[in-house]
């Protein structure tokens, strides 16, 4: 079974986000692979530890510093990687035409990403690949089960949870809840280096310069007062009463 | 050309030891200080990620990693907790005469077993009559026949009682002083030997510390390395190297100093705004990165001639009593920038002083350190 | 032509959609609208009360919705009605079906919008990125269409504009379009103020240390306020809370006036999900708690003891 994990590269969560001259200044920023799409890495090596006979491709479209992500996914258990790189800011509807062309050459039974990704903030590339592939695809997918030529997931929904059985091929994407991801263990760390990473170029695969094009990137101020309420709990409770009554008039 | 820049496999060791320490080692670090418990739990996940015994070599299955990766490893645990780092670099610190003076098939015996297991090594030079004295050791080794007989004491032991087995340096004849020396591998659970934890300390107590004493141990002649008369040099040139990782635990300590105490600069306020802007709690906190930024980079140096086989005792001094020297500086000032508060448990900058008041006495005292650096200046 | 959109849980037209009538209005500049309403007739008609000319499916193989079979009606309709901007509300169903439609209409996607002006071909809009940090304007450069989905609550209401026409529609769904499978499915436990449209918020972490103190601080303080509940993903992966509660980046995106957090660390990924409130209010014993850096109003206490006298001087100010 061959599952592949699409993973990017995002600014740490605890970075600083900065603006400079109207987009984001992310000089110095720590960067790791994409919490979500670790969920998917973990997810693909339990499917091998549970005896499946599965080869994990890792799959990254971005610039050359996504490299260190693509090392942690082949610390974390994936058995190679695919990096197409290119320093071309790609919209997901885009990258999933560039994406699905890789999945589809390596003839993947699965693939995993994120269900959504930390610096677009956005969910589209799990459905938008699902449907250049011409596959079903679950998302927000908190538990997957391998059913013979299905898969049975559990996702959530705008109203709670649902079980959904799909055949494979098909895209899951991934969040907090399907599993806890390991740990990359040093000796993993050093197998990594030995791992293939092979690199393609974005121009082989025709994909243009994408449908839309961020103009504007602002820091989102919102001056707060931080004002730090004092006293027990009766007065703590009284003196913040009145200030939102009278100071912030939310009440 | 020189280049700063760390491989991708180091920035991964950096990340992995960094959430490690995050996750396992900081939520614990005052609890084991204050209560001086052996952090079990710790040592038993830092072998399952690999973290253990990083330098056993790949011969016998582990990493071989190099000083650098150490060092890096050993910023980040002393960031989070000095007395856990002195668990595992104690444990490199026995691993070390074997790297340098054993048979392969020493190596297999005693360093296979380390990587199998949350298991330890441990170093035992010190004496209670005798410590920066190295050639003046009292404890007796007595070649008999195929054995060798060893009775004395040993103390100030990291690990010793918890450890599979001991280096221990004895003399066989001390009439010859150094040259009557000799390096034997001793396993905990050979008769005679008793070990005592130690209670008291400053710091670092959650890194158990032991007495130990050899009540005519017998090993077999098979345990010692290298050969008769070997063990002071053996002693010398593992410290040479060993103080590097000392340095990278007291380089992790300056950073955590620094960072604690910009964080309480830029909130606590006084006279109507926050202390940061203030030149007095500045200048503290900018002495504090001139420490940082030049003791690692000291440390990365003195490990990368380490790495490369060139001469690094010197090097490798300065950066020890530097970093030591500075980490605790920079901890106590840490301490006046956070007032009354620094001086309560209750936050984390009194024990970093407590903790790195010992870098600058084991693996050789500052003082030792300054002799060996006059002695490279003066030749 | 701008087509919206919209399922119709409970057979009811929810507030998502009349906010797309606003936005569809706003685009069409007087030209045509048309809406596409996804269940029983009835939700059609009352989308007839907002829109010229509204297609109603209410096939039995798009309930309950599955992204394939509504992808496919979607395309049909939007074929049908000649339509080249298509508008979705950007909850769950809308995020997984959006991106399916816009590789079907090789169109350009335009996700969680809070602002969009422009012509088909050439939309500029203004949405969040970062976990909510940045805010970015982005614009459409190329596709056949464009499909927006639309950040919920953030866009009025549309007012009535009555006298539309209703057409039935059957989707042609092949096997393909059906092949996943539905299960088991777990509805939202209901009764309280619907957390997405509620103008004051509690929500809680897991500072509270058990579901039971949970509900004994959070719950009275949400009745005296009128407020709806949030909570955090921890809170929700331990089980002491629904899923329809989780607010963050897995989760809802909340932006009422105040937003009271008892016993929340302040975790980006939760702060995603509500840094854009009006008033943030913090109650937590840890003082160096992450949470405390975006507040307006901040108490470090214990919340089971700052939060019930708080939710007794919120009733005596109240008067009740």
């Amino acid at each position: 079974m061959k599952l592949i994990t699409v993973l990017k590269q995002v600014p740490d969560a605890e970075a600083r986000i900065r603006a400079g001259s109207g987009g984001v200044d992310l000089d110095g920023v720590t960067f790791v692979i994409d919490g979500m799409d670790e969920y998917g890495v973990e997810e693909a090596i339990r499917l091998r530890e549970a005896g499946n006979d599965v080869e994990i491709v890792a799959l990254a479209l971005g610039p050359a510093r996504y490299e260190e992500a693509i090392r942690t996914a082949l610390a974390l258990g994936a058995d190679r990687a695919i990096h197409v790189e290119t320093d071309t800011d790609l919209d997901p509807i885009s990258q999933a035409r560039v994406l699905a062309q890789v999945v589809h050459h390596e003839g993947a039974d699965m693939v995993l990403v994120g269900g959504k990704q930390a610096d677009w903030d956005s969910a589209a590339l799990g459905p938008a690949l699902a449907e250049v592939l011409g596959w079903p695809h679950s998302d927000w997918t908190t538990k997957l089960e391998l059913a013979g030529a299905n898969v049975t997931v559990e996702h959530d929904t705008d109203d709670g949870h649902e079980s959904l059985t799909m055949p494979l091929p098909a895209v899951i994407t991934t969040q907090q809840g399907l599993n806890e991801p390991r740990y990359p263990t040093l000796p993993n760390i050093m197998k990594a280096k030995r791992k293939e990473l092979a690199k393609r170029s974005l121009d082989e695969f025709g994909a243009g310069s994408g449908l839309t094009q961020i103009v504007d990137q602002q820091i989102q101020t919102r001056e707060r007062l931080g004002k730090m309420v004092e006293g027990d709990p009766a007065t703590a409770a009284a003196e913040l009463v009145r200030l939102l009554q009278n100071e912030a008039k939310v009440l | 050309m020189i280049g700063f820049e760390l491989s991708d496999d180091q920035k991964q060791i950096q990340a992995l030891a960094r959430n490690f320490v995050k996750d396992n080692v900081t939520p614990v670090a005052a609890q084991h200080d204050r209560d001086e418990t052996y952090p079990a739990t710790v040592v038993e996940a830092a072998h399952e990620v690999g973290l253990l015994n990083v330098s056993v070599p790949e011969a016998v299955g582990g990493l071989g990693l190099s000083m650098l990766d150490e060092a890096i490893i050993g910023e980040e645990f002393g960031y989070g907790c000095m007395g856990i780092y002195t668990i595992l670099m104690a444990s490199e610190l026995g691993i070390m005469p074997l790297l340098l003076a054993a048979t392969p098939e020493q190596q297999q015996r005693f360093l296979a077993p380390l990587v199998e297991g949350p298991r330890l090594a441990a170093f035992a030079l010190s004496e209670p009559n005798n410590g920066s004295d190295a050639g003046g050791l009292r404890t007796r080794a007595v070649f008999d026949g195929d054995e060798i007989v060893i009775t004395g004491t040993k103390t100030w032991i990291s690990n010793g009682g918890v450890a599979d087995f001991s280096v221990v340096f004895a003399s066989f004849d001390p009439a010859l002083k150094h040259k009557g020396t000799v390096a034997v591998v001793v396993e905990l659970d050979r008769p005679g030997l008793s070990t005592n934890k130690l209670h008291g300390k400053l710091g670092q107590r959650a890194s158990p510390t032991y007495e130990m004493v050899f009540d005519d141990v017998r090993v077999p002649i098979s345990n010692m390395l290298g050969q008769q008369g070997d063990g002071f040099k053996i002693a010398m040139r593992t410290l040479d190297k060993t103080r590097i990782p000392v340095a990278a635990g007291a380089v992790g300590v300056l950073r955590r100093a620094l960072d604690e105490s910009s964080k309480y600069a830029n909130e606590r306020e006084a006279f109507g705004r926050p202390i940061g802007q203030f030149q007095a709690i500045q200048f503290k906190l900018a002495n504090m990165k001139i420490a940082l930024e030049t003791a690692r980079l000291q440390t990365w140096y003195a490990a990368w001639l380490a790495d490369n086989d060139k001469p690094h005792a010197e090097a490798a001094a300065i950066a020890k009593a530097y970093a030591s020297d500075s980490a605790f500086d920079a901890a106590q000032e840490a301490i006046n920038v956070f007032g009354g508060y620094g001086y309560m448990n209750e936050y984390p900058v009194e024990k970093l002083m407590r903790d790195v008041k010992l870098n600058q006495i084991y693996e050789g005292t500052n003082e030792i350190q300054r002799v060996v650096i006059a002695r490279h200046v003066l030749q | 032509m701008i087509l919206l959109v919209t399922t119709a849980p409970g057979g009811n037209l929810p507030k998502s959609a009349r906010e797309l009538v606003t936005v569809a209005r706003q685009l069409a500049g007087g030209g045509p609208v048309a809406a596409a309403v996804i269940g029983p007739e009835s939700a059609a008609s009352q989308m007839a009360e907002y829109v010229p000319q509204v297609y109603s499916l209410s096939a039995a193989e798009l309930e309950p919705a599955r992204a394939e079979a509504v992808t496919a009606a979607v395309q049909q309709v939007a074929a049908q009605a000649g339509a080249t901007t298509v508008l979705m509300a950007a909850n769950r169903l809308g995020q997984s079906v959006a991106p399916r439609v816009a590789v079907r209409l090789n169109a350009a996607l335009l996700e969680d919008v809070i602002k969009v002006s422009g012509t088909a071909g050439a939309y500029e809009a203004v949405r969040y990125s970062y976990l909510s940090r940045v805010t970015e304007t982005v614009r459409t450069v190329g596709g056949d269409a464009t499909v927006i989905t639309v950040k919920p609550n953030v866009f009025p209401v549309a007012d009535a504009q009555p006298g539309g026409s209703v057409t039935s529609v059957a989707p042609q769904l092949d096997a393909t379009a059906t092949r996943v499978q539905v299960g088991q499915r777990s509805a939202a436990t209901g009764g309280r103020v619907k957390l997405e449209e509620a103008g004051v918020v509690v929500g809680g972490g897991r500072g509270f240390g058990s579901a039971e103190a949970f509900a004994q601080v959070v719950e009275p303080m949400a009745d005296a306020l009128n407020a709806g509940v949030a909570s955090t993903r921890a809170v929700v992966d331990a089980g002491w809370r629904p899923y329809a509660e989780q607010v963050g980046q897995t989760g809802k995106s909340v932006a009422p006036e105040l937003y009271i957090a008892l016993g929340i660390s302040g975790a980006v990924q939760h702060l995603s999900g509500m840094n854009r409130s009006k008033v943030i209010v913090a109650i937590n014993k840890d003082a160096d708690a992450p949470i405390f850096r975006i507040v307006d109003y901040g108490v470090v206490g214990d919340v089971n003891q700052v939060g019930p006298a708080l939710t007794e001087a919120i009733k005596a100010a109240k008067g009740s």
